[in-house]
């Protein structure tokens, strides 16, 4: 199983690119695939490519349940 | 909850990493035997236990990356057992379908236009600076819209049929909640057609590039193996349900209709010191001989034959190359996945037009049972869950086999195949890190996720000499 983790547009660029940000990390990331990207707003993305937009209630409870996950989650096994 | 919650060490964007290939060599330098390392998280199924089980389709969607309603149909189907629900109703069972046609519509799409289209149309020896999405638009604009055109159709068919994720709608224990109105199916119908013709165009760029190279390709990280998949009663293709069957090289059927309720009696999984992802076998073959391959290539193997007139058209094709015999050619995945992308069209058309979406009947409900397993066939291959619940609807236990797990040995076998025949000496080249890759990708693994950059594959790979000292390291 891989993971939905929702990161953060932090930064727009003019060639349909953007910067998002997951646990202080930046990442380029291409958003053509996802219409109206604004910044703030929480994307999935999967090989580089943004393949799903969230709302901001859908992208919290999201993120609460990755932090339950964690904390339910022994060390050893992430690395 | 019945777990015990622990500090957190490692974030989990840690989860995924890169990709690790280690090349061993022996004492004439010859390679021996090559092992992909990856890191899978295996922490969904504690997770899991002491939740409602009614909350689980929609919590495994949250959280899973590439294939959320592939996780949510499964579970879904587990907890239709739960709950009793022997039989949906027409209603539900076609919206689930849709769904799930839908999802594999896109997921196909997008790993071929957007990860595949520039090893086959540049070839993989091509610069990488050009061998990705932005060289196909500029070559190839017109198919690199076809791609985003042909992906969203899919997410669109998704959002009519899954609804909002915030408020759980979509497939829930028993049924679904909610049918598809008259104003959504007119709004799909009238793409469907391009859709189905956009499907052939890719279908045939798959089928031509796999004939003409068909030589090249069946020495490319190809071997013989067992093929498994669900499949319909009748034998024909069937993504959502069916019984298990596992057919060997030659095509023999080894197991058949397997009530896939039963399915820890047959299949079982072994833990390897050297990776985070099990290994799956059958019993009754033992590990040596019982692993087996999963997704679109199984699939167009086991299936006698196709019930969407275009799509069966194309397993004919697909099945003459081999005459008739399974086609055990890594890369013939991309044929067989563009096969199932046109056969999805077709059967979303069909689906589009059955007055029964817009049926009102929704939910079953039959005895409780505490126990339930839910096996779909997930765009990259089988998805089995499998679930016990308590008096108080807790989950009690939970196991997962993905079907990037039970490509294991596969991925390994691939990688192997291409390092003995493309490593020449001890120096990783730049072709041989090209060809690892496209091997891999062959199988659409998860391990593509999040945090990667543009289309690529983060690989390093190593050679290790018979002595355990590395002699040379590159990454992609």
């Amino acid at each position: 199983m891989c993971l939905a983790v929702p990161m953060k547009v932090m930064e727009l660029k003019a060639d349909g690119t953007g910067v998002c940000e997951l646990e202080n990390i930046r990442y380029d990331v291409d958003i053509s695939l996802i219409e109206n990207v604004q910044l703030e707003d929480f994307l999935i993305v999967h090989a580089g490519f943004a393949i799903e937009k969230l709302d901001v209630a859908e992208a919290n409870q999201r993120l609460q349940l990755f932090k339950e996950l964690a904390e339910t989650y022994s060390d050893g096994q992430l690395d | 909850m019945g777990v015990t919650k622990k500090v957190v060490i490692e974030p989990v964007t840690r989860v995924e990493g890169h990709g690790k290939v280690t090349i061993l060599l022996d004492e004439k330098g010859q390679v021996t035997r090559a092992r992909l390392h990856i890191v899978e998280f295996r922490g969904f199924e504690r997770f899991i236990q002491g939740r409602p089980f009614w909350e689980v389709p929609v919590t495994v969607q949250r959280l899973c990356g590439i294939c959320p309603v592939s996780h949510h149909l499964a579970a879904a189907k587990a907890m239709d057992v739960i709950v009793g629900a022997d039989k949906l109703t027409p209603t539900a069972e076609k919206m689930r379908r849709l769904m799930h046609y839908g999802q594999t519509y896109q997921s196909h799409v997008l790993h071929f236009f957007h990860l595949v289209s520039p090893d086959l149309l540049f070839g993989f020896d091509a610069d990488p600076a050009v061998r990705n999405i932005i060289g196909v638009i500029k070559k190839y604009p017109e198919l690199a819209v076809q791609g985003v055109m042909m992906r969203k159709f899919g997410q669109e068919v998704i959002k009519v049929t899954a609804g909002k994720k915030i408020h759980g709608t979509g497939a829930i224990p028993g049924g679904i909640n909610k049918n598809l109105s008259i104003a959504e199916r007119d709004f799909l119908l009238k793409d469907i057609d391009q859709q189905i013709e956009w499907s052939r165009g890719a279908l045939k760029i798959a089928k031509d590039y796999t004939i003409e190279h068909l030589e090249e390709l069946s020495g490319f990280g190809s071997f013989d193996s067992n093929h498994l998949s669900l499949i319909r009663a009748d034998g024909a293709l069937d993504l959502y349900d069916g019984g298990i069957r596992m057919i060997d090289s030659e095509g023999n059927k080894v197991i058949d209709h397997f009530n896939n309720q039963n399915y820890s009696d047959i299949i079982a999984e072994e833990v390897r010191d050297w990776s985070y992802m099990k290994f799956p076998f059958i019993k009754d073959l033992g590990v040596d001989k019982g692993w087996y391959r999963v997704g679109p290539l199984s699939r167009i193997n086991t299936a006698d034959f196709i019930d969407t007139p275009e799509a069966e058209l194309a397993r004919q094709e697909f099945k003459a190359v081999t005459s008739g015999k399974p086609n055990n050619i890594t890369m013939a995945y991309h044929w067989a996945r563009m096969i199932e992308v046109l056969h999805s069209a077709e059967k979303m058309k069909e689906l589009l037009l059955d007055d029964d979406l817009q049926g009102e009947d929704l939910v079953v409900k039959g005895e409780r049972r505490s126990e339930g397993v839910g096996i779909i066939e997930a765009p990259r291959g089988t998805l089995f869950h499998h679930y016990k619940v308590n008096e108080d609807d807790q989950v009690t236990m939970c196991n997962l086999i993905v079907s990037t797990t039970s490509n294991n040995v596969p991925m390994n076998l691939a990688v192997e195949g291409v390092a003995k025949k493309y490593l020449s000496g001890t120096e990783i080249t730049e072709g041989l890190l090209n060809r690892v890759e496209v091997a891999i990708r062959a199988y659409d693994p998860c391990l593509s996720c999040a945090t990667h950059a543009l289309g690529k594959m983060p690989l390093t790979v190593s050679v290790v000499d018979h002595c355990g000292q590395i002699v040379d390291k590159k990454s992609t």
